[in-house]
């Protein structure tokens, strides 16, 4: 028999892998507790300032992508805590760190279930920087969203499933 | 302490830095680094001189991690070399498949730098 995910569908949308994926990647790299801000926040919002969105998609049994968003403020302020050195700008490191971030919360969120460790792929980090923008997904099968933040910096968790084999 | 030439193959620079730091956290402290962005530029560098201990990512462009290892294997580029896979991908497909490619260690992102130091110690007990 095929292996399919549409009956487990309902454990695999459940907002608490994000969460704690997310809580365990900021834990473990980064050394700092995020606090959930904004519980069900809706769509990303990418206001008139600069901001970073990185994506990673997943291929296989599901298909979507995890994607995370946060201003260029909050993005410098991750990418210190991660790798230890201060940023004055939006540089390339800047970008790695944050595409690094959001792969690893992927990997993470998908080790949450075992069909999705085992049946499903990642694809390497794309950073889209700039203003005014939005990121469109046709019609997903489900969406995850929520606002995490630590001292001061604010990121988006979204994880996006177009859909279910 | 003798020094220990260890080759970080990886995409991003910023997870070869936080390798390479939690290398000098795990104690190892005569530590000479060669980093590599891509299984291929890994190669090369191994054709170039020795190394005492490779820790690689599997999911990068052009070559992948698995495919590095087995063409260093295939190639004995690094012969009884310790090659530590350090990676998102984490299920027992994945470990397996490295450890058929010939690698001797895995490590799942997100890690610790005691992750590494007690993997680091169990494959280079003299460091």
């Amino acid at each position: 028999m095929p292996l399919t995910l549409r009956e487990s569908a309902h454990l695999i949308s459940d907002p608490e892998h994000l969460k704690f994926s997310v809580l365990e990647v900021f834990e473990t790299m980064l050394g700092v507790a995020c606090e959930s801000l904004r519980p069900g926040a809706e769509e990303a919002r990418i206001g008139s300032a600069e901001s970073v969105t990185a994506v990673v998609g997943f291929g296989g049994i599901l298909s979507g992508a995890c994607v995370i968003t946060c201003d260029e403020s909050s993005a410098r302020q991750i990418a210190s805590r991660l790798t230890g050195m201060e940023f004055e700008t939006l540089d390339d490191v800047v970008k790695d760190a944050i595409g690094e971030i959001c792969n690893m919360v992927a990997g993470a969120w998908k080790s949450r279930v075992p069909e999705l460790a085992a049946n499903c792929g990642l694809s390497v980090p794309a950073v889209i920087t700039g203003r005014d923008y939005n990121l469109h997904m046709h019609s997903p099968e489900f969406k995850v969203t929520h606002l995490y933040g630590f001292d001061g910096a604010q990121f988006q968790a979204a994880i996006v499933c177009d859909q279910l084999l | 302490m003798r020094e220990i030439r260890a080759l970080i193959v990886d995409d991003s620079s910023v997870m070869r830095k936080i390798v390479e730091r939690s290398l000098r956290q795990a104690g190892v402290e005569s530590l000479v680094v060669v980093e590599a962005g891509s299984g291929i530029e890994g190669l090369e560098v191994l054709k170039a001189g020795r190394v005492d201990l490779i820790l690689s990512d599997i999911n990068m462009p052009a070559m992948d991690g698995l495919e590095f290892v087995r063409q260093l294997r295939s190639q004995e580029l690094a012969e009884g070399v310790p090659v530590v896979m350090i990676t998102t991908e984490s299920s027992e497909e994945h470990v397996k498949q490295a450890i058929d490619a010939g690698a001797m260690g895995y490590i799942r992102k997100p890690f610790t730098a005691d992750q590494v130091k007690q993997k680091v110690l169990s494959l280079l007990p003299t460091v």
